[in-house]
């Protein structure tokens, strides 16, 4: 399996990044995960890392290097990523459960197969065209909606969701696929804060028209600018399949064949209480050389 | 990873005021040179430079990353910034001490004392070729597996576990001591940094959690190498690999051809050691420690007539098929 990825996540004018995103893959198999923790509930970082957490755990334990069953692995594990938000919300006392979408394509064998829950999106190009795109869980985008809204029209936010992954009610997901993958097709998985200010039109004019890490941090920079202040978050992860060049050294390249059998490697952190997407910053490197440097300091002064 | 390696920084460059002499050793993480500090002296100072995330084109200073490998580095400088911080609490003679930390050409510098010396490695290899019936005297064994194991309690005192004990990474002094090397593979255990997951694992000597994706590690799991390298030193040749021994385990019968050169102590020690269920080793280097220098007359047990023929015909078995697959020698690192 050859591809190439590129992740980018930047935080808007909120106060705190809730999105995460991330990837693993075996030799045989890889999965690519964005979720978006939700505002107006608790930790919403906590849930979406969670999700991915879980998520990536569950791939981890099935792809032994290939997942048996593609779409019962999917809502397998999505699922569980949910009950284990849940867990976490009992555990911790918190009354309102924090909660997050997901969306999470596996790619296996040449073909790819979504689910998602919630507003975060996928969308599939081919030959600069529009393939397929997901249909978000919101009022908007679902035409069980024409009837509720007649109901209230005018009050009735459009934008709110319906489903999402730790609310107490059971989530509601769609799986797609398998679709199977030609040569220089892009898959990107994105944030309200991309599509909310980006129209489809020019999302696919961008991953049309450029080689995906050029085109995902294009877009989250268009995104960005054009919400100016107000910016929601802006995080996306897309992949090229099987670029011709994706040789692990040109830029983003994966190539699953350089890793063992039971082997697996991944993007998504395994501590979610101080790790978050946050990088070592230069004051940190600095802080972490002086620490190092007083306790070397402190042996060998004990020594002598 | 098929790609070219960083190149190593040329001899006479200068770095946080240590001038390098020449490149002794790389790793995933880094290279390793031999430097001379102001006053002349010898030190190793190693470079973070992880071979998989940077790149560094020859007559460059600065390592280059790519813009999406850019937070996978950071995280791994964590890792060896976790390194430096769990070394420099550590002054131990059997364990190679950090003398100083710096920031230099964009990325970090760990100043270590320089060892003069070789590999445990280059030992077992030199003492096999010999072709003796003991590789190393048991007395040998010992005191150096007990100069180890004071090293390693401390290491283990501070909650951190070297995870890639092997011969290739003691290190004998040309004044006869012992020192642990390369903490490289080292994590703190309490505190589970995130980290691009990917097992790190010298085959032969990891234990077999080591294998396993979500197993718990601990002390055991140094003592499970610990053991294979004192297999290693009577046999002069790494064990088989875990996975294997799960499948088969040819490991008892091995031992038991060393019944009369070595002490039935000594080979039911290496036995405990490497028990294939955690909870069946020494938990500790303590409780190891006790065993291994316990005092008093030590007994050879002979093999019996049947146990020989029955040894003998296991090896025409094993010879024949080890002609047909060339035995692994000390494998390098499988990541």
């Amino acid at each position: 399996m050859k591809f190439s990825v590129f992740q980018l996540s930047r935080k808007g004018g909120r106060p705190k990044n809730e999105d995460r995103m991330g990837y693993c893959y075996t030799r045989g198999a890889g999965i690519f995960l964005l979720a978006d923790g939700m505002g107006g509930h608790p930790e919403g970082e906590v849930a979406a890392q969670l999700a991915l957490q879980s998520f990536s755990a569950s791939f981890q334990k099935e792809a032994q290097p290939e997942v048996a069953d593609v779409t019962a692995f999917l809502q397998t594990a999505l699922m569980s990523a949910h009950r284990q938000i849940l867990r976490y919300a009992i555990e911790q006392s918190i009354l309102d459960t924090p909660r997050t979408t997901l969306v999470a394509v596996l790619v296996q064998g040449g073909c790819a197969t979504w689910i998602h829950s919630g507003d975060s999106r996928l969308y599939l190009v081919r030959d600069g065209e529009l393939l397929a795109r997901t249909r978000d869980h919101s009022y908007m985008e679902q035409p069980v909606t024409e009837a509720t809204a007649k109901k209230a029209p005018g009050r009735f936010n459009r934008n709110i969701l319906f489903t999402c992954l730790g609310s107490p009610t059971k989530p509601v997901f769609d799986v797609t696929g398998p679709v199977a993958l030609r040569q220089g097709d892009k898959v990107m998985l994105c944030s309200d804060g991309l599509w909310g200010s980006l129209n489809d039109i020019e999302i696919v004019y961008e991953l049309g028209q450029k080689a995906v890490t050029q085109a995902a941090p294009d877009l989250v920079e268009k995104a960005l600018a054009k919400a100016g202040n107000s910016s929601d978050n802006v995080t996306v992860i897309a992949f090229e399949w099987e670029t011709p060049d994706a040789s692990e050294s040109a830029l983003g390249g994966v190539s699953t064949d350089s890793i063992n059998d039971g082997v697996f490697a991944s993007t998504v952190q395994a501590g979610w209480i101080d790790t978050g997407v946050d990088d070592l910053n230069d004051a940190e490197i600095e802080r972490s050389i002086a620490e190092i440097n007083e306790a070397i300091r402190r042996t060998a002064a004990r020594r002598g | 990873m098929s790609k070219v390696k960083p190149t190593p920084l040329p001899p006479d460059t200068m770095i946080g005021g240590y001038r390098v002499i020449r490149k002794v050793a790389a790793g995933g993480f880094g290279v390793v040179y031999l430097a001379l500090d102001s006053e002349g002296q010898k030190v190793a100072v190693k470079e973070y430079l992880p071979s998989s995330l940077a790149t560094r084109a020859p007559g460059e200073l600065r390592p280059q990353v790519a813009s999406e490998k850019l937070s996978l580095y950071r995280l791994g400088l964590k890792s060896f910034f976790e390194e430096g911080r769990s070394l420099a609490q550590i002054s131990h003679p059997s364990v190679v001490s950090v003398m100083n930390f710096f920031r230099e050409n964009e990325t970090v510098y760990m100043v270590m004392n320089y060892l003069e010396g070789a590999a445990l490695q280059d030992f077992i290899i030199t003492a096999r070729d010999l072709k003796q019936q003991k590789v190393f005297r048991e007395s040998t064994i010992r005191s150096l597996f007990d100069e180890i194991l004071r090293g390693l309690r401390i290491v283990h005192q501070h909650k951190m576990l070297h995870l890639d004990i092997k011969p290739a990474n003691i290190f004998i002094t040309d004044d006869n001591k012992s020192v642990l090397i390369d903490f490289g593979a080292a994590r703190e255990v309490l505190s589970k940094e995130g980290n691009f997951i990917r097992p790190m694992y010298t085959p032969g000597f990891a234990a077999p959690e080591m294998y396993r994706r979500d197993a718990s590690m601990g002390p055991w799991t140094d003592i499970y190498a610990i053991g294979a390298c004192i297999y290693a030193c009577m046999q002069g040749y790494p064990p088989n690999e875990a996975p294997q021994r799960l499948e088969k385990d040819r490991i008892a019968i091995a031992l038991a051809r060393l019944r009369g050169v070595y002490s039935d102590n000594l080979i039911e020690v290496v036995e405990w050691c490497m028990a294939l269920d955690p909870l069946s080793r020494p938990q500790s280097v303590f409780a190891l420690q006790k065993e291994l220098s316990r005092e008093g007359e030590r007994r050879y047990t002979k093999l019996s007539v049947g146990e020989k023929v029955r040894l003998q015909f296991d090896t025409m078995v094993s010879d024949t098929k080890k002609s047909v697959k060339n035995v692994t020698g000390f494998g390098g690192k499988t990541k």
